[in-house]
């Protein structure tokens, strides 16, 4: 659904600023036609959506150092008590603007703070958004203006055949609150993948390096759904999610993914002891 | 002895020709020719800013450096950060690094051209990085083979519209006239020696470290080893491969003796094993906060923060690069 987007706000490789090893020298030279109507209508129609009323909030970097690997993170503070049904998190301006969208199933948890944590390429200055969508439907918007670009640099990997070895390595890993009482657990899913965007020059055989990307990372705890995940090449590469789920019996996470190419891999706590 | 460099199958040589308009139109100041080792010279950065490229010292017999600012490329400096040396023998030069754009490559052949007439047989570039290999433009008259690690030619090329387009973005189109990423002719995979009469360059493919396509450069005659960006002084380190690709070359590197090495940033000659202490011990710390922050389950945004700041005093440009290499150094340490 997002071809249409993907070429619409496709910017031409390079004409951005790239992040070699140097430093953004101008920040001011943003004039981009505002994409987000376009986004908005095409996911969510024309339902309302409450902007900045702290039922989400998203953090980014003040300052990004490495457009390629943006920490990005989503709080649901612990004073909104619903059950979850969507997150979506844009980047307006990037070439695939939809960077990924969470649909939570019952074991996503209430009780206290949720989040939901990854690392995304920003390919020009551009609006980050997350939006939420509450069980009863009401969605909720926050925004934040990243000052950064990478250009296509930012999509290039510091040793890519580093990153094609060992590829669909998935570690998962469970991290237990400090009060055993609370009912919220955190989690985290690492996949060793290039993530590759299908605009890299491959220079010996002069043609694109294919897009192969994970597009789905499904999350399970003791068999429940936590989160389904479609994502798209705007996660870095080696995809990294942080994430809250509700306390179960045993607390092991069962993870599967999938790529562009349909291959599939899996993870798992259950190999490693429990931590 | 001698492996016979294998030649790259058609690397794009088919880019825009540097266009006519690269003159050098400053006035040469003559070359300082002085005596060998000189890492006790006053530092370039204090001198005005671009317009010093033609300033090289004879750190070693036919062994020639110019030394870069430590500066971030902007149009006061024109992208003149990095050091570029030459080495001439009995037939031939070979140039190690080009600075950082086509201009700036033709102060640098200038300078050489006041030293010798000797044809100019090999460019070598150290590494990818666009401080490193913009002025190799100003060589293309002179028909040499392009050198460079065998992943050079993937890593310019994949790269080459954003170097492009952020270079020209700091130094200013009319710095960065002329301008172009030249692939490598010659692939390195495997130690290799090219002859310039009467002295050979060995040339060291590295695994990834400061980057994936990092030569090492030895002149043997003198026992001087250009270490690209293998090797940073003053200047903070940046880390565009690998963390720990790099401590375990420094470990090869503290084993080498030899009579000076050139660093990529820093002064123009320094010595080992001392010169590679404060790189060590920077990219250690950062290693080591990060290695101690992921065990302990902190996140990156939080690592960021606070791993490797007790360097910060250590360096020029810390502020500019380090959240940077820590971010870097994250994401590679975190799959150990």
């Amino acid at each position: 659904m997002t071809h249409a987007l993907k070429k619409l706000s496709r910017t031409v490789c390079g004409v951005v600023l790239a992040a070699s090893i140097g430093v953004l020298a101008d920040t001011s030279a943003f004039a981009e036609e505002d994409l987000w109507p376009t986004l908005r209508a095409e996911a969510f129609g024309d339902r309302p959506i409450a902007e900045e009323n702290g039922y989400v909030v998203l953090e980014t970097p003040k300052k990004v150092e490495d457009a390629a690997i943006v920490p990005l993170t989503v709080r649901i503070p612990p004073h909104v008590k619903d059950k979850l049904k969507s997150l979506s998190i844009f980047i307006d301006n990037n070439p695939d603007p939809k960077v990924a969208t969470l649909n939570f199933g019952p074991a996503a948890g209430v009780g206290g703070e949720r989040s939901f944590a990854t690392r995304v390429r920003v390919d020009n200055f551009s609006h980050a958004r997350a939006v939420l969508e509450l069980e009863d439907g009401s969605l909720h918007m926050a925004t934040k203006f990243l000052s950064a670009a990478g250009g296509c640099a930012a999509m290039q990997a510091k040793d890519p055949d580093a990153d094609m070895a060992g590829i669909g390595k998935t570690v998962v890993r469970t991290f237990s609150p400090a009060l055993s009482s609370n009912p919220i657990w955190s989690g985290q899913v690492m996949i060793k993948h290039p993530n590759h965007n299908g605009m890299q020059l491959d220079i010996n055989t002069a043609t694109f390096i294919p897009e192969r990307y994970v597009r789905e990372v499904t999350v399970e705890r003791d068999g429940e759904l936590v989160f389904k995940l479609d994502s798209t090449f705007s996660i870095s590469t080696n995809p990294n999610f942080r994430f809250t789920f509700a306390k179960g019996d045993n607390n092991e996470l069962d993870v599967s993914v999938v790529d562009t190419d349909g291959v599939a891999f899996d993870g798992t706590t259950k190999r490693e002891s429990g931590s | 002895m001698s492996k016979q460099p294998c030649d790259m199958p058609s690397a794009g040589r088919t880019m825009h020709p540097c266009d006519g308009r690269v003159v050098s139109t400053l006035t040469r100041r003559g070359v300082v020719l002085a005596a060998l080792a000189s890492a006790s010279l006053p530092l370039l950065r204090h001198l005005p800013a671009y317009a010093a490229i033609d300033d090289v010292t004879e750190v070693a017999p036919g062994v020639f450096v110019h030394q870069g600012l430590y500066e971030v490329q902007s149009a006061a400096n024109g992208g003149d950060i990095a050091n570029a040396s030459f080495v001439v023998g009995s037939e031939a030069v070979a140039v190690i690094d080009t600075s950082g754009s086509a201009k700036l490559g033709v102060q640098l052949r200038d300078a050489i051209r006041a030293v010798t007439d000797k044809p100019i047989r090999y460019v070598i570039n150290t590494h990818m990085h666009p401080d490193h290999v913009f002025g190799n433009a100003a060589f293309k008259q002179d028909n040499p083979k392009f050198v460079g690690h065998y992943k050079l030619a993937r890593a310019l090329g994949t790269r080459k519209e954003g170097y492009l387009a952020a270079n020209e973005q700091m130094v200013g189109s009319d710095a960065f006239a002329g301008s172009e990423v030249i692939l490598p002719t010659v692939s390195i995979k495997e130690p290799t020696k090219l002859d310039l009469g009467d002295r050979e360059l060995l040339l060291e493919p590295q695994p990834t470290a400061h980057t994936d396509n990092d030569l090492i450069v030895t002149d043997l005659k003198t026992e001087t080893l250009f270490l690209g960006d293998l090797l940073f002084s003053v200047h903070v380190p940046t880390i565009d491969g690998s963390i720990a690709g790099w401590l375990s070359v420094l470990d090869d590197l503290e084993q080498r003796n030899v009579a000076r090495v050139v660093p990529g940033h820093g002064p123009k000659t320094m010595e080992l094993p001392e010169a590679l202490a404060p790189q060590k011990r920077y990219l250690s710390a950062i290693a080591d906060d990060v290695r101690r922050q992921i065990a302990e389950g902190k996140t990156l945004e939080e690592a960021t923060k606070s791993a490797g700041f007790s360097e910060k005093d250590a360096w020029e440009l810390f502020d500019q690069y380090h959240v940077r290499n820590v971010t870097a150094a994250y994401a590679e340490l975190e799959w150990e």
